[in-house]
């Protein structure tokens, strides 16, 4: 890549919108080429000023509670779903009542640490600036590197066109186990996905809320998913519908 | 200890669903259209998602946009308002997917017409498309101008550039939109919001260092 490719690339690419094999060609350039260099770095510093120095007007209390006020207070879903969920919620409040009583501190706790964990996991994947091993956001590149490294095919694919761009892939360890985490890309957020082999232990379906962070797990086909990040709770559920839809 | 909120699949219920909907998936249609939510999942009470839960979380990026285009509080508080209204009458058309860009477009539109209404900060140039991918377009970034680049600096020159202009903007570096996500809320070609983009900034950065750019001035 010359001086010229790079400087009509270079916003494309702190934006986020190359693809990685361009992406490393324009790196590659500029590593070499001080003037391209500088360039870079005053479109970095254009995007932290703008980012950190414009306001961002968050939407006042009072128009939040009107929007709510304005909402129809029936649900069109609630009178046919109600028996149904008031059936299962009771009967599973019981059961995990008992499960509890029974077994106090056994697989719930568990499984609670792994959503820690989980969460741990992200957060320093985040802070590491160590997101992805394979950066790619072809799910043919991505699927095939975790071969040899973990004894099961995580399923990858990109979500893209439902606003969860695959940026990668990263090896991690979920519960002592190896497990694939799956990168992707919400706006300037990350979703991780990890997948591991669940073994004796599949995780039940379930969403969990902590510190900020979101996580919902679910499991199938041997395999344990979890789903962790920052983004709201909405945007994870999409997310996760999403991927359970493309890998059925 | 956090906080458990469990997910029952609830099974058993069905969802009546618009005649329009059902009719796209009768069987022999194979109906997985680019960008529908395949029935199974906009059947499945546990993950049709609601109007609150598609828009209300995009409720912040939503009164930012509108803020920065009418410039005040009460004209973005009606404008968003009247928007979630419109949107929930509209929810029906609603494909699934990404909730923020399609709230986003309404918010755009309701904030255009306050704006074509009043006539302020309106589109004041055709803007012209061929010079997409000129080298012009990609004047350098002033790495010094932006460090030292004070807040009401900056606010001065998002003040002057027009709507279509500081859109993208307020999507692009505050609400972190990608490119495709733009085009969809302003209702125009990738290629376009590449080039308001460009443009935009390096308006912004001319605001800043006081040189003058190609265009003529923008007033209010």
């Amino acid at each position: 890549m010359d001086c010229n490719e790079t400087r009509r690339l270079l916003d494309a690419d702190l934006d986020g919108e190359l693809d990685l094999v361009t992406h490393l060609e324009l790196e590659q350039h500029t590593r070499s080429c001080a003037a391209c260099q500088a360039l870079v770095e005053g479109a970095r510093e254009r995007a932290i000023a703008l980012r950190e120095r414009l306001p961002r007007h968050g939407a006042p209390a009072a128009l939040r509670a009107r929007i709510l006020r304005s909402l129809p207070k029936e649900r069109p879903a609630a009178p046919v779903a109600w028996p149904a969920w008031r059936v299962a919620g009771l009967a599973a409040c019981v059961a995990f009542a008992l499960v509890g009583a029974y077994n106090w501190g056994g697989e719930r706790a568990l499984s609670q640490g792994l959503y820690s964990e989980a969460v741990a996991e992200h957060v320093r994947s985040l802070q590491a600036g160590h997101l992805t091993d394979v950066l790619s956001t072809d799910q043919h590149t991505v699927k095939p590197w975790f071969a040899g490294k973990i004894d099961f095919a995580p399923p990858v694919v990109d979500l893209a066109a439902q606003g969860f761009p695959l940026v990668g892939g990263r090896l991690d360890y979920i519960g002592g186990k190896p497990a694939a985490a799956l990168v992707f890309h919400r706006g300037h957020h990350a979703v991780n996905l990890f997948v591991w082999r669940s073994g004796d232990t599949p995780l039940e379906r379930r969403t969990v809320e902590e510190f900020g962070y979101r996580a919902e797990a679910w499991s199938g086909s041997g395999l344990n998913y979890m789903a962790v990040s920052e983004i709201p709770l909405a945007d994870l559920q999409q997310f996760t519908a999403a991927y359970r839809e493309r890998t059925r | 200890m956090g906080r458990f909120a469990i997910e029952y699949p609830a099974r058993g219920g069905t969802i009546p669903f618009p005649d329009s909907f059902v009719d796209f998936v009768q069987p022999g249609n194979n109906a997985t259209a680019k960008g529908v939510v395949p029935l199974s999942t906009m059947s499945d009470p546990d993950t049709r998602p609601s109007f609150e839960h598609t828009t209300l979380p995009h409720l912040d990026a939503a009164y930012n946009l509108a803020r920065w285009l009418l410039r005040n509080d009460h004209d973005a508080e009606d404008a968003v308002q009247d928007a979630y209204l419109r949107a929930q009458k509209a929810f029906g058309s609603f494909r699934g997917g990404d909730g923020r860009p399609w709230i986003l477009t309404i918010v755009r539109n309701v904030c255009y017409t306050v704006l074509r209404r009043s006539r302020r900060g309106l589109p004041t140039e055709a803007f012209d498309d061929s010079l997409h991918g000129s080298p012009d377009l990609h004047a350098d970034a002033n790495a010094a101008a932006w460090r030292e680049a004070r807040a009401e600096r900056l606010e001065e020159a998002m003040a002057r550039l027009p709507a279509e202009f500081s859109e993208v903007i307020v999507l692009h570096e505050l609400e972190g939109l990608s490119y495709r996500e733009i085009a969809q809320v302003a209702d125009v070609p990738i290629g376009t919001v590449m080039s308001r983009l460009a443009r935009a900034r390096q308006k912004l950065q001319a605001g800043l260092t006081g040189a003058p750019t190609k265009d003529s001035p923008h007033g209010l």
